[in-house]
């Protein structure tokens, strides 16, 4: 292995060195592209800057990010509380997981043909298809962290008597949260793709929405547009999302590192 | 949590006893889906009873559409989940072979995953129509990160002094992939296909869904449409059931082929749900 | 080879020359294959009135019919070539057309009866809704099944015609079957609709304030039959007999009410007991050029289109 870490600037480049070269290469291939479905990227970049940085934008970025942030946190929520009881009862867990096995299986685009009769066609259907998408991973993950508990720490916990909420906080909660991580960082992507989804129904504003009447009236450059968008917002959820785990999960991180190098 | 015991009761074993747990949940959840409606607290409209439900199930399943349509589901999930795992493992081991390619190619593998496959609906609707390549084009797209990203975790994992081992005994690339690297990435590989055939049964139903291509998402979003409220929900349990076959049965999959397997992974915590 | 023989047999029964022995010779050979997409509303009647009747196997033509929602969604199909005639509205293929796509009118589709409190299109509100015409959806907010198109078209027609400000109307996308029940539950204020989602909307007491396609234009032709240039132009043979099925199946329907009621619940979700109430548009025998130009003005007028649409090229 190479000795000391290569300086930053150096990993910048190395980071940036492949997808820059895949941005250009998308760029000269496309240059004086006639396929009406493939536009030169530099169309697409023009529309791009014209669409989405103009004031009117933010009516559709910001139902989206909304409905999404709602939806989601809706969902982690939900998730986490119902998870940590079904988790710690071996015998709800017995009861219950067929049942949540069941409902996780269904497809939660699915779900939009039948949330529109209950909710119709408004904002509530839309966060209400990002929350029951979105809250089985964190749900299930969270039954998982939970049973997977310290057996000897759960023992030393309640040879102590430590109360409830104490429990919760400092014994239950951080014991579970890589487990419960991981279930929030699989629902993170699925809200977006619900997110999208339910907006490609019935809706009247959002990417989703501006993704499809694009498509449907043939404006080519801006449907791509509002692809890389997706793409954008996409990859900057993630980053935001990595960002609180690290910050979060600092302890676990140093743990299992130092457990690694062992 | 709890401590754990056994219930032996007269000839019942613990086993069974769960089974019967996780029985009554689920005749709980039918009971529910049967008395809410009926009581008026939900409009039968929206939630036919389930009895109702169940009655349009088996209408359904007699019917030649509902076994076309599911075909059409299966067949898009198969040649999808196909295609990104030959994709995945193909790239994945060339990819986590050599370190200095993994490095180039980890930011363009970490800005590509995150995009929504959901965003290209619209480009596979104006190439393809409502024909299966549109539902594939989304399958593959999403099935194919879970298959790679696990693939290269195992060709990570392997161990070097194998590799070093291998190399100055003078095996080739084509021995080394097959010796070394192919069985320290096989349970990495199976834990991707696991994570991939529920992603691809997942986006091709929501393709069908979206993009009005024959299958079981289809046919809930033309019952919708119609008002046909009861069948609606009869796909929609179906949906559910083979979801739960494909979950379960990749599980059982992983442990049994993996059943023989020294476990090499430190912690599950990735791979698991 | 077969395939050449067959061709070339085809092209003498076209020109008649073979005509008493085409019947027989093309039940030796397989007939020319179309997959076809319509919309699962009353106005598709006639194809599949048509095809149950023979009107197309007797031009050889084995075609088969599928339903997506709307024209917009129609119409990437034929331009992928999935599809090979497609029914879409009018305004759709001149958006279509604006932005380079060439496809090209084979037959009409359906025309409005052109007569206010019997058409087969109406804007509609609750029942005890306080807009009582069309000039009161000045501000409002209406659902069409599918943005800038047809609906819009119509509904500003009327709006406009009834003394109202046009430009005003707010529009939102509400599938055609969602919306008797959106009207139902008030989640919109007003709804566009074609049979026999009128019907359904009207058995549950909601009520018409407008006809809009009687504004657009007299009679005016809603959708047509199309295909794209580059296949018409490979296919021109096929073209021409399906036109001439085509135009065999609209004059049936138009002549047979009884029959198109009877085959509406086959293709449709809509009920037996429904297709017998709702009205029927009427199936016109040729191209309503004139309610084409009145859509392209409306279309360029409020930006559906940015520049003068070709109307002899999309109607020839």
């Amino acid at each position: 292995m190479k000795s000391g870490m290569p300086s930053l600037s150096r990993r910048i480049a190395v980071m940036l060195s492949l997808p820059a070269a895949l941005i250009a290469a998308w760029w000269f291939a496309s240059a004086g592209s006639q396929n009406f479905y493939f536009p030169p990227l530099r169309t697409i970049m023009e529309t791009f800057g014209k669409l989405w940085f103009s004031p009117q934008a933010i009516h559709n970025i910001a139902p989206s990010l909304v409905r999404f942030s709602i939806g989601y946190i809706a969902a982690a929520i939900l998730g986490i509380a119902i998870g940590i009881p079904v988790g710690a009862s071996r015998n709800l867990r017995n009861v219950l997981e067929p049942v949540l096995e069941f409902l996780r299986a269904i497809p939660p685009p699915v779900l939009v043909p039948v949330l529109i009769l209950f909710a119709g066609l408004g904002n509530e259907m839309k966060a209400l298809v990002i929350v029951f998408g979105c809250i089985w991973p964190v749900l299930l993950n969270t039954v998982a962290g939970v049973r997977a508990l310290d057996e000897v720490l759960a023992e030393v916990v309640r040879s102590y008597r430590i109360g409830a909420i104490a429990r919760f906080w400092h014994f239950i909660l951080p014991g579970a949260s890589p487990q419960i991580f991981t279930g929030l960082r699989q629902s993170l992507s699925i809200g977006i793709i619900l997110m999208v989804i339910s907006e490609m129904f019935a809706a009247r504003d959002g990417i989703g929405f501006a993704l499809v009447q694009y498509q449907r009236s043939f404006a080519i450059p801006e449907m791509w547009s509002a692809i890389i968008l997706l793409g954008i917002i996409g990859i900057a959820l993630s980053m935001i999302f990595r960002a609180f785990e690290a910050w979060i999960l600092g302890w676990y991180h140093g743990l299992r590192q130092s457990q690694r190098a062992n | 949590m709890s401590a754990p015991t056994t219930n032996v009761r007269a000839g019942i074993s613990a086993r069974t006893v769960v089974w019967l747990q996780g029985f009554a949940g689920l005749a709980g959840f039918a009971a529910l889906l049967e008395i809410l409606p009926r009581s008026g607290l939900i409009s039968p409209l929206y939630l036919p009873p389930f009895s109702t439900i169940v009655a349009a199930l088996f209408k359904e399943i007699m019917s030649a559409e509902f076994w076309t349509a599911l075909g059409d589901t299966l067949e898009a999930w198969a040649i999808g989940l196909v295609i990104s795992v030959l994709a995945g493992v193909v790239i994945g081991i060339a990819i986590g072979s050599s370190n200095a390619v993994r490095t180039l190619t980890h930011s363009t593998i970490e800005f590509l995953r995150p995009i929504p496959s959901v965003a290209l609906i619209p480009l596979a609707v104006l190439l393809f129509g409502s024909q299966i390549q549109s539902t594939l084009v989304l399958v593959v797209y999403a099935s194919f990160w879970p298959v790679l990203i696990q693939v290269l975790y195992g060709v990570q994992d392997v161990d070097p002094v194998a590799r070093e081992t291998a190399r100055s005994y003078g095996l080739g690339n084509w021995a080394q992939i097959r010796y070394v690297i192919w069985p320290t990435t096989l349970p990495y590989l199976m834990t991707g296909i696991r994570l991939a055939a529920a992603v691809a049964l997942i986006l091709a139903i929501t393709s069908e869904v979206a993009i009005d291509t024959q299958g079981l998402g289809k046919q809930i979003a033309d019952t919708e449409s119609g008002g046909a409220v009861a069948i609606m929900y009869a796909y929609v349990i179906v949906a559910g059931i083979i979801g739960v076959i494909v979950n379960v049965g990749a599980r059982a999959l992983e442990r049994r082929l993996l059943a023989w397997h020294p476990s090499m992974r430190l912690d599950n915590a990735g791979a698991r749900a | 080879m077969p395939i050449t023989r067959r061709t070339h047999l085809s092209a003498l029964a076209a020109s008649g020359a073979v005509s008493l022995a085409a019947p027989m010779i093309s039940r030796a050979w397989a007939a020319d294959k179309l997959s076809i997409a319509v919309i699962p509303i009353a106005d598709c009647a006639p194809i599949y009135l048509g095809k149950a009747k023979g009107f197309f196997a007797k031009q050889n033509l084995d075609i088969t019919l599928s339903t997506q929602g709307g024209g917009a969604a129609i119409i990437p199909g034929v331009l992928s070539g999935q599809l090979q005639f497609g029914f879409s509205n009018v305004p759709s293929l001149l958006i279509a057309q604006n932005k380079g796509l060439k496809f090209v009118g084979v037959a009409p589709g359906v025309a409005s009866t052109g007569v206010a409190g019997h058409d087969f299109c109406a804007t509609l509100v609750p029942g005890d809704s306080p807009i009582k015409s069309a000039k009161d959806l000045t501000g409002k907010t209406v659902a069409v099944n599918n943005l800038n198109n047809i609906g819009e078209v119509a509904v500003r027609a009327g709006v406009k015609a009834a003394g109202g400000d046009p430009k005003s109307v707010k529009y939102i996308e509400v599938p055609f079957p969602d919306m008797p029940a959106a009207l139902a539950s008030h989640r919109i204020e007003a709804g566009w609709m074609v049979e026999p989602f009128v019907t359904i909307a009207l058995s549950r007491g909601d009520r018409v304030v407008d006809w809009p396609f009687v504004a657009i234009a007299p009679k005016a032709m809603i959708a047509v039959y199309f295909a794209s240039a580059q296949y018409i132009s490979a296919n021109p043979d096929i073209v021409k007999r399906f036109k001439a099925g085509m135009t065999e199946s609209l004059a049936y329907a138009d002549s047979h009410a009884d029959e198109v009621r009877k085959i509406i619940p086959t293709y449709t979700r809509i009920s037996a007991e429904i297709a017998s109430k709702i009205i029927l548009p009427i199936w016109p025998a040729e191209f309503n050029r004139a309610s084409a130009q009145a859509m392209a003005d409306d279309a360029l007028q409020n930006g559906l289109i940015n520049k003068k649409a070709d109307i002899a090229a999309l109607l020839p």
